[in-house]
């Protein structure tokens, strides 16, 4: 088990030199410079030149590389040359945000999706069955920033019972931190909510065919234990796919957080990618691969341990 | 007494309705966070720099504008007026020497008295290829900074050049001598506490959310600015702005969606005014180098073939004045038979595109900025192909980033662009950038023609308006003979602001204008 864990460790910081060193080409084959930026749609050749230079713009790409994932390894994301502020400051200060976000997002979804998806399958056909596929539907379809803005529309300015969107953080008190993430986290929340009860839904009802549960049923075990031995077994899919949802909320957090006004890392990630602020959007993409890695690796160390066919295997 | 519900049932349901009844009282805290004396203003991007030689972006400019001040003042109606200078300058005979006598009752916000010195120490400092200003271009002509007393500072020329002092709003700002080696410029840049003579002192700056000012109590205004707190908000989203704006979370936004601006500021609680820039143009780099754009008359043709009177009121809803020459129609300085000879006649358009080499029409590719700025010109090129369309020109649209597409224009490589360009305002800017040689924007027309060179140049050289005017107004005639570039209007400035907030005047300069307003 061991070896498997160090195995699978080592796999995903393969995975995340390939993708630094992806996002290295990106940033740079894209046009527009940052220099012209900083320096504004008038500055002269020779000031782009400078500029360049001064910020090593012109180094070969792989030793721009190397540079950088050094740096990165001790730490150090370094200094934005559009802001002048330290990458790994303004990362620190932001992440917080986007965590809370999208892990209020991520619960949200985990409870509502499994929930839903448990109890639609317990009754297959049944009422709560067909609205629940009808809402599952809904959910499908409606895109987040719509959402988001129909939400502010009616929770804040007309009702007045939420704020239109900024961030309050947990230091300046529970009921104003929930106020301020409920919304955002809520619009995340609603694809994956659907995404996770169909998901628990099929599984749940496939697993409650297998000839044990039948066998546990005859044996005269309680419906209750029944279906929460079924359960376990229908989870594994449903981990996977809740791993995977957790790494693309912060994908769509980007889009969250622009509709919100929230100051948190996706959009700063934004405001780099249009100001070409190559460091910091760099760093936050590595932190979101990162992010996103792990969550899978996480996701394969719980299945190994709720199923014991591949414990057995390890 | 109180009683802790002990079964799992009761205490779940109690946690619950805790919960929620914490969570609606304190939302209403929201309705009015603005009590005190605190402006909160929003704008639509997130600034990169607070320094005043290094502005861009003409809304962000606020952040500067608050804590620097300069010897005059462009101010919000398109006055030039002294601001730490007692009066505007004496200017020599030759128009070469320009000579400033000092307020003696402005100190810095770290209590040091501002001097000629600091004037001089500003301007040297700017003019250090050294130091890098973004906008170092404009002033080069200055050849000497010369302190004559504490209180009157002499600036030589290399040459007569009257614009200078129009631009030191938006690109210069006065600061203590010796503060950039002591501070370093990443001080200026984000946490320029201590180093300006404005209204607001620089308190804190929260990335991608706010910047604080608090009020400045020894500003040489005396009992100006009327809050105790300036907060700048950056909320790029158009509806979240609008909805922090309904909700009182802020008193006063720029750039609201041109769609809704007219809608909004008859809403209860709310007003708004626009006024049209003096300096913000939509204009379309034709790249006289490239054919189909290298005959005169097709040029002119697809000028004529534009009706942007109905581009100004109906795609934008009134926020564009219409004008086809580089001048602002409300403007001193603009030429209306000028325009007229470029402005909208199907007929002619006709006619001259028959007389060009591209008699049996032609087609182009019309770049366009992905971002809106101000309006989104993705509206006007649509409605600009299909006029010309209509007289049988093609125009196939490409979308590219803001950073992109003006690389584009600076190398030439376009045929046409479309682009709000914000300049400062100064009659002379967009002609000289765009139409004169050797400028960044000389490529985006290629166009050099050396009597409109020495009209302009006779033009920095002349300093009473009324001839001025004609200079100008010759400017603009040459461009109406030679139609180097495309021009569709000139856009508006628009705010929109809490009825709570009075004293509002919406800045032809577009950058919001807080020092005056009250709470």
């Amino acid at each position: 088990m061991l070896r498997l864990v160090a195995g699978r460790i080592v796999s995903s910081i393969g995975t995340l030199l390939f993708v630094g060193l992806a996002l290295f080409a990106l940033t740079r084959s894209g046009p527009g410079s940052p220099a012209r930026i900083v320096l504004g749609a008038d500055a002269t050749a020779e000031q782009i030149v400078q500029f360049e230079q001064a910020h090593g713009l012109d180094r070969p790409f792989l030793s721009q590389y190397a540079a950088w994932l050094g740096d990165v390894v001790r730490g150090d994301f370094g200094k934005s040359f559009v802001t002048g502020r330290n990458v790994a400051t303004d990362i620190v200060s932001a992440l917080p945000v986007t965590l809370s976000i999208v892990l209020f997002a991520f619960a949200i979804a985990l409870v509502c999706g499994v929930g839903i998806g448990v109890l639609a399958a317990l009754r297959p056909g049944g009422a709560f069955d067909r609205v629940s596929r009808f809402a599952a539907v809904l959910g499908l379809s409606i895109p987040a920033f719509w959402l988001g803005i129909v939400l502010i529309r009616f929770l804040a300015v007309d009702l007045r019972l939420l704020p239109p969107g900024g961030y309050f953080p947990l230091s300046a008190g529970l009921s104003l931190h929930l106020q301020s993430i409920l919304m955002p986290s809520l619009s995340l929340a609603v694809y994956y909510i659907a995404v996770l009860a169909r998901m628990t839904q099929a599984s749940l009802q496939e697993t409650l065919r297998g000839d044990y549960v039948r066998t546990a049923r005859a044996m005269g075990l309680s419906s209750r234990q029944v279906v929460f031995y079924a359960l376990v077994n229908a989870l594994p899919p449903v981990i996977n796919l809740a791993a995977l949802s957790f790494g693309y909320m912060f994908g769509w957090a980007l889009i969250i957080e622009q509709v919100f006004n929230i100051p948190g890392l996706s959009r700063a990630l934004l405001n780099a990618i249009s100001q070409r602020d190559f460091l910091l959007l760099q760093g936050i993409v590595f932190l979101f691969t990162a992010i996103f890695v792990f969550a899978n690796l996480g996701a394969d160390l719980i299945n190994r341990v709720l199923d014991p066919r591949q414990r057995a295997a390890a | 007494m109180l009683t802790v519900p002990t079964n799992r049932r009761a205490f779940l349901a109690a946690a619950a309705g805790g919960a929620l009844g914490g969570l609606l009282p304190a939302s209403l805290l929201h309705a009015q966070p603005n009590n005190g004396k605190t402006l909160t203003i929003v704008l639509p991007s997130n600034p990169i720099t607070i320094d005043p030689i290094n502005q861009l972006n003409h809304d962000a400019m606020v952040l500067g504008q608050t804590v620097f001040e300069n010897l005059v003042e462009y101010d919000v109606d398109g006055v030039l007026k002294p601001q730490l200078a007692k009066a505007l300058p004496v200017i020599s005979a030759d128009k070469k020497t320009y000579t400033f006598d000092l307020r003696d009752d402005v100190t810095f916000h770290n209590g040091k008295k501002m001097t000629a010195e600091d004037v001089k120490y500003s301007f040297d400092y700017l003019l250090d290829p050294a130091n890098k200003a973004a906008r170092r271009s404009l002033f080069t002509r200055i050849t000497k900074v010369t302190v004559l007393d504490p209180l009157k500072v002499q600036f030589d020329l290399s040459e007569p050049y009257g614009p200078w002092l129009y631009f030191l709003t938006k690109y210069m700002g006065i600061y203590p001598a010796g503060s950039r080696k002591e501070h370093g410029d990443d001080y200026f840049k984000s946490r320029p506490a201590g180093v300006g003579t404005g209204f607001g002192i620089f308190e804190e700056w929260k990335p991608n959310d706010y910047i604080s000012f608090k009020k400045n109590p020894n500003y040489w205004r005396k009992g100006l600015p009327h809050w105790d707190r300036l907060v700048v908000k950056m909320i790029p989203e158009d509806a979240t702005r609008v909805a922090y704006l309904l909700t009182g979370q802020v008193d006063l936004i720029s750039a609201p969606p041109p769609r809704e601006f007219n809608r909004l500021k008859t809403m209860p609680g709310i007003t708004g005014a626009s006024r049209p820039t003096l300096g913000g143009a939509l204009l379309m780099y034709t790249n006289n180098l490239k054919a189909p754009f290298d005959d005169v008359n097709f040029r002119k043709a697809v000028s004529a073939a534009i009706d942007r009177k109905t581009i100004g009121e109906k795609v934008y809803y009134g926020l564009l004045d219409p004008s086809s020459v580089p001048a602002p129609a409300r403007g001193w300085w603009f030429n209306a038979e000028a325009d007229k000879e470029l402005g909208f006649d199907l007929d002619k358009a006709k006619a001259l595109l028959a007389k060009s080499k591209y008699a049996t029409g032609a087609e182009f590719d019309l770049s366009i900025q992905a971002e809106p700025y101000l309006l989104d010109t993705k509206d006007a090129a649509i409605f600009v192909q299909a006029q010309l369309a209509k007289i049988g020109i093609k125009v196939n649209l490409k979308v590219y980033e803001f950073s992109v597409l003006i690389q584009q224009a600076i190398r030439g490589e376009h045929q046409a662009a479309l682009q709000v360009f914000m300049s400062p305002g100064e009659p002379s800017y967009i002609m000289q950038v765009c139409l004169t040689p050797e400028q960044v924007l000389s490529k985006s027309t290629g166009y050099n023609n050396p009597e409109f060179n020495q009209t302009l140049a006779a033009a920095f050289a002349e300093t009473e308006e009324a001839k001025l005017k004609e200079a100008y107004g010759k400017l603009q005639a040459l461009a109406a003979r030679d139609a180097p570039l495309g021009v569709l209007g000139y856009v508006h400035a628009s705010n929109l602001w809490r009825q709570t907030v009075q004293d509002v005047k919406v800045n032809q300069g577009l950058t919001i204008a807080p020092g005056e307003i009250k709470v």
